[in-house]
């Protein structure tokens, strides 16, 4: 009698397990696809002169203005972002928590978070850029700070979002613990609290820094790009995502490879930001137990 | 200054016949509300001073809800509310001016679990200290090794004062939150369930300490372990289900309880 219920029971095992599988294998599939084809495509486009030259050479360039112009525009987003993001995720978490107000913002820094970059873009081209045209004599002023304030305003809601949630991680013991101490709401949260989730901010700090380190449409009217070599925030700068973008449409083998090689670039970084993360993670819980 | 005894007469039989020590808490007439939920009803108790006064019951019965309002660490959150008096050196720390800071710095609190900052052993014991009053090194220093030896820890951190408190046995960081709680020289220490995350080793070291405390502070100590009231306490509250049952001193409460109930309880027909 009951060995048919028992049949049928391992039946529907097998079969939900392969049905998990298949779902599982379709997108290994086509991740590692994309990887391995970034992976030969940008090795056998790897060569010295891209990291000496510029992009102004075209067939005959590099890459190098275009990942200094990456770096400091990732450097600039996170400078803005992350004290920003902190600071308000630190807000959400101990000083509005469970209000109407931060159920609001919450909310609203939800929707910032998939919000279409392109709008972001937008948005500073018409709050940065058209102002500070208008004031320099009407030279159109795209610079990379304007680019550095887009990607600061797509990691924002990255920061915020983790920070709220690790902070909203840390046993409620530990503040009890240090109010019970008389020590004031302030110095609790930036003395024991952010130490506390300090590993799981950070975390998403870099995370942001890699989510960023991708985007392309929001630097296209913002730091424009640059054909040439610039450290100055205050002129037009390139980035990699754009040069990807451009050389990739060329008809033209040379620059396509050289597109390859930029994705590589990325992907290398992104991939050892992760790991990075992973690791300040992994540390933290050894440490902590 | 009150004494206690003369308000008390009269007001609830379940007070001690005869005070032990002047009296350092009088709670009045304390009702407790919990998003409107009536937790604590009508308690009134004077606890003295210098003793270690047990509170027991089942859980649920309110009794780490009234430690908890002791040092107002309830206020934190919402939708909690006190009603009635709770008086401290002649003033009612229910009041709406008496200072938090104040209160806090006279009313210490060791928790359920230990909750070590993550800082380093010495930060951990200077934190609070340095939150209160401006010290110089050598005086922090003499300051966090006099509370340390009080915790009776001393010993056995002496030569990691600079690790991570993180890295400490979960007795080690109990002895640690105490030293932290002493060290702000408070008059009043609660301690909630103290041991109930130790194991029994570490459990009598804190039993020893509570002891050897008591000489300078009024300890008031929830419990749902008998056995731990029975050998800490000078006097011991029964409460059940929000109510204060019986409150007299400790020897009586476990071998001559005045209330049918207090007897089923520590006999353990319930609970």
């Amino acid at each position: 009698m009951h060995s048919g219920l028992y049949l049928r029971r391992s039946i529907f095992n097998v079969l939900a397990l392969c049905l998990s599988g298949v779902a599982t294998l379709i997108g290994l599939i086509f991740l590692g696809w994309i990887l391995y084809e970034t992976l030969v495509q940008g090795i056998g486009a790897m060569s010295t002169t891209l990291f000496t030259r510029i992009t102004a050479g075209a067939e005959d360039g590099g890459l190098l203005n275009a990942m200094v112009g990456s770096l400091i525009l990732n450097f600039i987003g996170i400078a803005i972002a992350a004290p920003i993001g902190v600071l308000a995720g630190a807000w959400l978490a101990e000083f509005a928590n469970k209000t109407r107000l931060g159920e609001a913002i919450r909310f609203l820094n939800d929707i910032l978070l998939s919000a279409p970059s392109i709008v972001l873009g937008l948005f500073v081209y018409t709050f940065v850029v058209l102002p500070t045209t208008a004031l320099s004599h009407k030279n159109i002023s795209f610079t990379g700070l304007a680019g550095g304030v887009a990607l600061a305003l797509i990691a924002l809601p990255v920061i915020v979002r983790t920070t709220d949630e690790m902070l909203r991680l840390v046993p409620s013991t530990l503040r009890e613990a240090a109010l019970s101490l008389g020590v004031p709401q302030w110095k609790l949260t930036c003395q024991i609290l952010i130490r506390a989730a300090r590993s799981g901010i950070i975390t998403g700090v870099l995370l942001a820094l890699a989510r960023i380190s991708g985007e392309t449409a929001p630097l296209l009217f913002t730091a424009f790009g640059n054909n040439f070599l610039t450290v100055n925030p205050l002129k037009p700068m390139s980035s990699l995502p754009q040069i990807i973008y451009e050389y990739a449409k060329q008809p033209n083998d040379t620059l396509n490879a050289m597109a390859w090689a930029g994705a590589f670039v990325i992907t290398m970084f992104v991939l050892l930001l992760s790991l990075l993360a992973r690791l300040i993670l992994s540390r933290s819980k050894v440490s902590h137990d | 200054m009150h004494t206690g005894s003369e308000t008390a007469v009269g007001l609830d039989k379940s007070l001690p016949s005869a005070p032990l020590a002047p009296t350092k808490l009088e709670v009045r007439d304390l009702n407790f509300y919990y998003n409107g939920y009536h937790a604590l009803k009508n308690i009134s108790m004077d606890i003295p001073e210098k003793k270690v006064t047990a509170i027991i019951g089942p859980s649920g019965c309110g009794k780490s809800t009234l430690l908890r309002i002791f040092n107002r660490i309830y206020a934190i959150y919402p939708k909690l509310e006190a009603k009635g008096s709770i008086v401290l050196d002649g003033e009612n720390i229910l009041g709406p001016g008496y200072s938090m800071n104040r209160l806090r710095s006279k009313v210490g609190m060791v928790f359920q679990k230990p909750v070590p900052f993550p800082m380093t052993i010495f930060e951990n014991v200077a934190y609070g200290i340095r939150h209160h009053e401006k010290l110089s090194k050598a005086d922090m220093e003499s300051r966090v090794e006099q509370a340390l030896r009080s915790a009776a820890l001393w010993d056995e951190v002496k030569d990691k004062l600079k690790q991570s408190a993180l890295g400490l046995s979960g007795g080690q960081q109990q002895r640690l939150c105490i030293a932290r709680g002493i060290a702000l020289k408070p008059e009043v220490l609660l301690l909630d369930e103290p041991t109930s995350a130790l194991d029994p080793i570490a459990t009598s070291r804190i039993e020893q300490l509570v002891e050897e405390l008591k000489g300078e502070y009024t300890i008031v100590i929830v419990t749902h372990n008998m056995q731990q009231a029975a050998r800490v306490s000078d006097l011991t509250a029964f409460m059940y289900m929000g109510e204060l049952i019986e409150f007299d001193r400790t020897e009586k409460i476990f071998t001559k309880p005045g209330k049918k109930q207090t007897e089923d309880y520590i006999t353990g027909r319930f609970g």
